[in-house]
């Protein structure tokens, strides 16, 4: 019925609103043609003609007004009403050039940092996955007693995809960080990313790929048989130039030919966050990829390696679906209790597998986007008080509207169509903003060897935030004035311009602006404050000691299983590397190490039990951050033994198992003993003892700022990998070692690849001044456009005030009053708002402290320096704010001022 | 809005489509044809016809179209659409009822 209606009147309306002229015209014959027929009768019943026309008329009952009616009939007239206010304001904005411009870039900058902000946490956060229903899509993870997830093995992944029912499809992937990919036989290997995935990924996930096929089921189920690959849309791209014949061609990955069977297609940017997948393989090659050498991928339950997600049935619930998974983690627990001890399992949806725990990167960006919020704040208090105080210049105008007839609503729709045009032009210079930002963030180059993408764009989601934040914006400074200005009563309106000598009124409206000063203030407060202890405390961290030394050094990064080494190869190729490396001249040292400290790689985490210390009941072990590291590590990194020693080349693999710990180790669990002689034993009590031989420095590890925590050395001898970079130390031009260097590899395998060389300064840039360096521009620009939005509107405010107290003030000084006077006056309510906005400022102020230091930084209690600094400069801004124009009022003459109108 | 004094609410618009029902007419054909039949008892004035015309064309109740009248005038004619017919009965049908429900008891308290 509802359609139906539509269908007859929707053309209606699109003629009353294309072709209005015509539509008016008729309207005009139609009641012409009615009045002819009508004066026609009254002529006939004996009338002159000119009475017939008015008894016609009059029969009518007002044709102007009957026209209206009919054309308030069309419900189109909200439209053309809206047309008129807003060709009404840009007129009017355009005649207040000056102010709508600061208005307008006001609006800009707090809209344009909000999208970008939103761009970033859309990114990290919210952007959904690019699959069809995405918000089906669930991660399964294995929970343990610290809260924290992690993966399951295949061997779990086949046990949940045969015992759960919730879902349509179990899928599994497995990122591969390093794989040597070369387009034939023949050509040096290129470091790629791959994945890993089951054969119903691309069935489950609902991606139809562009080229080809995805996988079949059952190319996952017999290890090795089926060496297929599908290539990602930017790799087939860039590697093969959009070529349509790939598909069935070999490639060659990690040694091994792989057909293309398929092109996944360019919607799917993979479901990682940082990374694209090049290529994707099935499962069942995963020997040929296995990261972990010592451990059987397809039969142990502990290489836990996949992320497992899947798609919920139609009507299941995630909560369902979770209890499903958790009686299926006590089966586990039960049958292989050694692995699973203390491991739950858990469902997470996509938001909160982002907003996890142990993701850091979103808190930063939440904390930026209550700042950029911040910012959007004080522009539109901003705003709204400069709105304000126009409104009250044209309290004659709305008067004489009102008295004319026109409704309230109608003038506040006016208003507030005044607000919007002008939040829309603040909108497309946010826009402008958010756009200089985005690319801001994308100028970070990421010292990774492989390309790192970074999720934040200006796409269409970031432009409706943009779109929302402007009309919430325009709300938001339109309303309140637009509700004050229309509620002045007539009489007084129309009789002066000064609205506000109606005392009662008055009153009720600077106290509006009063809370408009007080926000100003307190929000500039806060924002000045987080820019402070974002500063400082990257500025901390930015700052040596670090703990080794920086500078003078190479890193190069091998895999040798990019040309099919072994374990026991790999681990003779890097002896002899590290012993040639330290013989070739120009360098002074070489070590080796799983992840140089701050080098942006995650670190594997040990479990231990230590010797001589008291276990909770409820615990299996400890768990702490550790490297893989050869004897020339600590002297090249320049890493300082406190007690015991190094490693040695006797800590070879058949000898005593030895580690070194850091100091804050130490001291966490042997706080009255030397930790030098004590055992640790591996995984859990009755583990493999290892004996720690010396304490290091405590150094940073994972970010410049973060707080001392755990640090466990290995030897490389007994601790095998794959991977490894390497580090020498120059006497001069770090650079100048890699062309030795490239001799030295090519003696020991002229095909092995160095998959990246790079000096350690780059890295140490990147990590730790460049990238906390964004978010300190960010949060710095913030503070600052905050301070100058608040003083600025502080500014006019108090300048207003004045300015319409200037008859008063005039008064004042002709029966006696001084200028010091005049001064107090003015500036001590000026003061008073200052003050209270401090207060709450302050308050704010100290909890968000807090909260970042709790979150981000290693800086512990109250940053007292900040407050010593910007309470006092923020007071003296705002006094001068306020000194500026009271001085103005205070030396006007009374002759003049009493004549000001 | 104009309202004419004398109907009862919403009956104007009853009358109006019962009047295109049977053919389609311009204006003040409507406005003449109101008067015979109603006999100069339901006075509709001429300001309220108009209005109460265009509600219904906009309402998707009747359509409207611009014919030449017998003597060569262009006039706009009006005439029911389907939606009109069905909300003429409806319209009709409750009148009805309201009408039989008050004669009742009308009736009562006579006797």
């Amino acid at each position: 019925m509802r359609i139906e209606h539509w269908w007859f009147t929707a053309p209606l309306r699109l003629k009353s609103i294309l072709r209005g002229r015509r539509v008016e015209r008729e309207l005009d014959e139609e009641l012409q043609f009615h009045l002819d027929h009508k004066i026609e009768e009254g002529i006939a019943a004996g009338l002159s003609p000119r009475a017939a026309r008015e008894a016609a008329l009059r029969a009518m009952g007002g044709l102007e007004q009957r026209k209206e009616e009919m054309r308030d009939m069309r419900h189109i007239h909200w439209l053309t009403d809206f047309v008129d206010d807003a060709s009404y304001a840009i007129r009017n904005l355009h005649r207040t050039f000056g102010l709508t411009a600061f208005v307008v870039i006001t609006l800009g900058l707090g809209i344009g940092m909000s999208a970008a902000v939103f761009s970033m946490l859309d990114g990290l956060v919210f952007r959904p996955y690019p699959v069809p229903q995405p918000g089906r899509v669930v991660t399964l993870a294995g929970t343990s007693r610290d809260k924290s997830i992690d993966d399951f093995s295949y061997r779990e992944y086949l046990d949940i995809r045969g015992g759960t029912t919730s879902y349509d499809g179990v899928i599994a992937g497995g990122p591969l960080q390093g794989v040597g990919f070369s387009a034939g036989p023949g050509t040096t290997p290129q470091v790629r990313v791959g994945m890993l995935v089951s054969g119903n990924y691309f069935r489950v996930l609902g991606v139809e790929p562009q080229l080809g096929r995805g996988f079949r089921d059952d190319e996952d189920e017999v290890a090795g048989r089926d060496a297929v690959v599908v290539l990602g849309p930017d790799f087939w791209k860039h590697e093969f130039a959009s070529d349509r014949s790939v598909v069935g061609r070999m490639v060659r990955l990690n040694g091994a030919d792989f057909t293309v069977v398929g092109v996944a297609p360019d919607t799917f940017t993979g479901m990682e966050l940082f990374q694209r997948p090049d290529f994707y393989m099935p499962l069942a090659m995963a020997r040929r990829f296995s990261t972990a050498p010592q451990k059987n991928f397809f039969e142990d339950r502990d290489d836990r390696e996949l992320t497992v997600m899947a798609r919920l049935r139609a009507g299941v619930s995630v909560p369902q679906s979770r209890s499903e998974i958790a009686v299926l983690a006590q089966r586990f627990e039960r049958e292989y209790p050694a692995l699973n001890r203390e491991r739950g399992a858990s469902v997470l949806t996509q938001f909160e597998i982002r907003t996890r725990a142990d993701a850091g990167e979103w808190k930063f960006i939440s904390i930026f986007a209550v700042l950029a919020l911040a910012v959007l704040l004080v522009a539109c208090t901003n705003v709204a008080g400069l709105l304000l105080s126009r409104a009250q210049t044209r309290t004659r105008e709305i008067a004489v509207r009102l008295a004319l007839g026109a409704g309230r609503f109608r003038l506040i729709r006016m208003l507030l169509t005044e607000s919007l045009v002008l939040a829309s032009l603040g909108g497309l210079a946010g826009a402008a903003v958010a756009y200089g930002a985005i690319r801001f963030f994308h100028t970070l180059a990421i010292p990774a060897e492989l390309p790192t993408t970074l999720p934040f764009q200006l796409d269409r989601r970031v432009l409706l935030a943009n779109l929302a934040l402007s009309v919430l914006s325009a709300i938001a400074c339109g309303l309140a004035p637009a509700l004050q200005s229309t509620r002045a009563d007539l009489v007084s309106g129309l009789k002066s311009t000064e609205a506000d000598s109606a005392s009662g009124i008055g009153r009720r409206q600077l106290w509006g602006r009063n809370v408009l000063v007080v926000a100003q203030v307190s929000m500039s407060l806060l924002l000045l404050t987080a820019s402070a202890v974002v500063t400082r405390g990257f500025h901390n961290s930015v700052a040596p000691p670090t703990g080794f030394v920086k500078d003078h050094l190479l890193l190069a990064r091998f895999d040798p299983r990019l040309v099919q080494y072994d374990r026991a190869k790999t681990q003779q190729f890097y002896k002899l590397l590290a012993e040639r490396a330290r013989t070739t001249p120009g360098v002074q040292s070489a070590g080796l190490t799983l992840n140089p400290p701050l080098g942006l790689g995650a670190f594997d985490r040990l479990a231990f039990v230590p010797d001589g210390f008291q276990l909770p009941r409820d615990r299996e072990n400890f768990t702490a951050m550790m490297d893989t590291v050869d004897e020339g590590f600590f002297t090249a990194m320049g890493v300082r033994i406190l007690r015991g020693r190094g490693f040695r080349a006797s800590d070879a693999a058949d000898a005593r198992r030895v580690a070194v710990v850091n100091e804050q180790f130490a001291r966490h669990y042997w706080p009255n003993a030397d930790a030098v002689g004590q055992h640790i034993r591996l995984d859990s009590r009755t583990g493999t003892p290892v004996e720690v031989i010396g304490v290091a420095e405590t150094i940073t590890y994972r970010q410049s700022f973060e707080k001392p925590r755990d640090f466990v050395y290995l030897p490389l001898a007994q601790h095998p990998q794959a991977r490894m970079v390497l580090l020498l130390r120059s006497s001069g031009d770090p650079r100048q070692l890699i062309e030795p260097l490239k001799d030295v590899v090519r003696a020991l395998d002229v095909n092995l690849p160095i998959s990246e060389t790079r000096t350690y300064e780059d890295v140490y840039r990147y990590s730790a001044v460049e990238g906390p360096g964004v978010g300190i521009h960010l949060v710095e620009t913030m503070g600052v456009v905050g301070l100058v939005l608040a003083l600025s509107g502080l500014y006019g405010l108090v300048a207003y005030n004045v300015s319409r107290r200037t008859r008063e003030i005039g008064i004042r000084i002709a029966i006696g009053a001084g200028p010091a006077d005049v001064l107090r006056l003015v500036m001590g309510k000026g003061l008073v708002l200052v003050g209270a906005g401090t207060a709450i400022g302050l308050v704010f102020g100290l909890a968000l402290e807090r909260v970042m230091n709790a979150i981000l930084f290693n800086a512990g209690g109250v940053d007292i320096l900040a407050y010593v600094v910007i309470v006092p400069a923020l007071l003296l801004a705002t006094v001068l704010a306020t000194y500026v124009p009271a001085r103005r009022a205070a030396k006007i003459a009374p002759t003049q001022a009493l004549r000001y109108e | 809005m104009s309202k004419p004094n004398d109907l009862v609410q919403g009956t104007l618009d009853l009358l109006l489509l019962k009047i295109l029902a049977l053919e389609p007419l311009h204006g003040w054909a409507i406005s003449l044809r109101l008067k015979s039949i109603s006999g100069d008892v339901l006075q509709v004035t001429d300001g309220s016809l108009y209005p109460a015309l265009h509600k219904l064309e906009q309402e998707g109740w009747i359509t409207a179209e611009w014919k030449q009248t017998e003597n060569n005038r262009r006039a706009k004619f009006y005439s029911l659409t389907r939606l009109g017919r069905k909300q003429l009965q409806s319209e009709a049908a409750n009148w009805q009822r309201l009408s039989a429900a008050i004669s009742h008891v009308v009736q009562l308290s006579e006797t």
